[in-house]
């Protein structure tokens, strides 16, 4: 069984979402991307990812959801030993002072994105954030050489004391 | 685990290999030959396939033979006729060779230089002469991974290269062959590299590990002296092929490389340990002390000024001990038994000239080593040389040094395939290259190799043995 790692988009407007699907579409055949409209539809996808042996390795979520909010998500998976070291990122326009700080502090928050953001800067976060995940994660990091941030890459390799065998 | 996956077929051809000697009976072959051809068909197949890891299987040949060919084992308690059974801490005790210990200095040596970046600054200093023409800066790299490669693996030297080049690709149009180039510079001077010194490759350890068990002591100088040459010739016109095969088309490159050297009192340390242990195995013959003993300096050293602690210890990379310790012990039981010596003599060497039978190890082991380890390549070969070199049958000229050198020198030489090296692996992984490019060039580089390995042997190598 061949291991994946998920990108999990957690957004309940439907024009956003596939905004960002859109955005992320050069990482799809890498980094499988699943979504969620809400809080528990994101729970429902998250057990069956960890059920099939698979990982989380980023989450980006919207704070202003149907029922439960953004924040208390990334909360839950902190608490969660299969999705506590999964990246995760609030992409959101209005989540207040206290909702940020409570998702800095209990969900040990990656990164924050105001919306509307820029491609770029998407892309960017993205990979910084993958590229720390397979670092600490993965043994082996040569198949995310093309996609992440392949001098990082390269530079863990080196101490990850190799040989030539 | 599926019924019928690679791994459990693996298995099963490996415990039905163990089994074939059982049931055969080989005349001309002693029982203890039957047990030691036993352990080689599952060591081989093992090794070959690799359903277990490459150390497991290592470990697996010396449990083998301490339990059915030692003297304190289930088979042979008791002197025979035509099996004298080695004692079971001649098995154990490959574990301590002197070159598994020689392994152990250069695996701290470039722990540290890594954790303190000494490898970092000292290729952004060697790089400065080379100036900003693409095939000078080619040249520079291919020069300064190669010299890194024979100190530390190649397999790291090629990842902190691989940080270096990666800025000048990702600036370079990409339809400049200029960035095949590179990135294929890198790993091939780094497996030529690795075979300029003892420390430089396993398959070098192998080589020396097989010589010591016959009694001959190869000094750090003296295999510097005989691969060095080998290794600058291969390494210039591996620069050439590249620079005829993906011409630049770019003018000039700026590698804008940062850094200093730290100065902290450890780092200082580190350097001055680094320095003086090169120093000291270079000049071997001068001062006579063996370079697996002076490799405990590093060790002591670094252990007592608390730079290599206790993580630092754990996470040595002792997987590559096991697996030559595992190769030489194997080499051991061919010999003692007699089976090595049987698999000689059954083929009619007399009829072969010693430059056939150079060339025959030579590309046998480049040809293996494409598809396999170099290192298992090398172990598998080795003892097969040994038995040739000592039975007398392959006549004058094809002395024990000499053939496992070429077979050493050649397993480093394979260079075609992605699954080839590790250094070939992470190039590839860079995606800036496809396999057709790396298949091309690294046949070209092999066919010279073999060619300058085949010369070496005739020309060089006896000249320096005698």
């Amino acid at each position: 069984m061949d291991e994946k790692i998920y990108i999990l988009i957690v957004e309940d407007e439907l024009e956003v979402m596939e905004a960002l699907i859109k955005d992320l579409e050069k990482f799809e055949s890498y980094f499988p991307v699943e979504t969620a409209n809400n809080v528990s539809e994101a729970t429902e996808v998250i057990d069956y990812i960890i059920d099939h042996g698979h990982k989380i390795g980023l989450i980006l979520c919207d704070h202003v959801l149907p029922g439960k909010n953004g924040v208390d998500l990334l909360i839950d998976m902190q608490n969660r030993p299969e999705t506590m070291k999964s990246k995760k990122v609030l992409v959101t326009g209005q989540a207040g002072h206290e909702d940020t700080i409570l998702a800095i502090n209990k969900a040990d928050l990656d990164h924050y994105i105001a919306k509307p953001w820029g491609q770029e800067e998407l892309e960017r976060v993205v990979v910084n954030e993958l590229t720390d995940f397979v670092i600490a994660n993965e043994k082996n990091l040569l198949p995310y050489m093309q996609i992440l941030d392949a001098a990082r890459l390269s530079d863990a390799l080196r101490k990850n004391r190799m040989t030539d065998h | 685990m599926k019924v019928f996956s690679k791994q459990s077929v693996s298995i099963l051809l490996g415990i039905i290999g163990f089994m074939i000697p059982f049931f055969l009976n080989i005349s001309g072959l002693s029982e203890a030959g039957h047990v030691a051809l036993s352990i080689f068909f599952i060591a081989a197949i093992f090794w070959m396939l690799e359903p277990v890891p490459i150390y497991a299987t290592s470990i697996l040949v010396i449990l083998l033979q301490v339990f059915f060919l030692s003297k304190q084992g289930v088979l042979f308690p008791e002197i025979t006729a035509d099996y004298n059974p080695n004692p079971y801490t001649d098995f154990i005790g490959t574990l301590a060779n002197p070159i598994i210990i020689l392994f152990l200095g250069g695996f701290v040596l470039a722990d540290a230089a890594v954790k303190y970046d000494l490898d970092k600054n000292l290729t952004r200093l060697l790089l400065k002469p080379f100036g900003s023409k693409p095939k000078f800066i080619i040249l520079g790299l291919m020069a300064v991974t190669a010299v890194l490669s024979a100190f530390m693996s190649n397999t790291a030297t090629t990842a902190m290269m691989m940080t270096v080049i990666l800025p000048i690709i990702a600036k370079t149009d990409l339809d400049d062959p200029l960035r095949i180039g590179l990135a294929l510079s890198i790993p091939f001077a780094a497996n030529i590299g690795g075979i300029a010194t003892p420390i430089g490759t396993p398959p070098n350890a192998v080589v020396i590990g097989a010589l010591s068990t016959q009694g001959i002591n190869i000094a750090f100088t003296e295999w510097m002296i005989l691969a060095a040459p080998l290794v600058m010739l291969v390494l210039i016109a591996s620069w050439l092929i590249l620079l005829w095969m993906f011409k630049p088309k770019s003018g000039s490159l700026s590698m804008d490389m940062k850094g200093a050297f730290q100065k902290n009192s450890s780092a200082i340390l580190v350097y001055f340990v680094f320095g003086a242990t090169v120093l000291l195995w270079i000049t071997e013959s001068f001062h006579g002390i063996g370079s697996s003993i002076i490799a405990l300096i590093p060790v002591a050293a670094l252990a007592l000024t608390g730079i290599l602690d206790k993580d630092g210890i754990r996470q040595l990379p002792w997987e590559v001990l096991w697996l030559v310790a595992g190769g030489i012990s194997l080499g051991i039981s061919m010999e003692s038994t007699g089976l090595a010596e049987w698999i000689i003599t059954s083929i009619e060497w007399s009829a072969f000239s010693t430059l056939f039978m150079i060339i025959a190890f030579s590309l046998v082991a480049i040809v293996m080593s494409n598809f396999l380890s170099n290192t298992v390549s090398a172990t598998l070969l080795i003892p097969l040389a040994v038995s040739l070199a000592k039975s007398g049958v392959a006549g004058e000229g094809f002395s024990l040094i000499l053939i496992s050198l070429v077979i050493g020198v050649s397993a480093s030489m394979a260079m075609m395939l992605p699954i080839s090296t590790p250094p070939n692996a992470i190039a590839m992984s860079t995606g800036t290259l496809k396999t057709k490019h790396m298949t091309r060039a690294g046949l070209v580089i092999g066919l010279f190799g073999l060619l300058m390995v085949t010369l070496y042997a005739l020309f060089y190598w006896p000249l320096i043995l005698n």
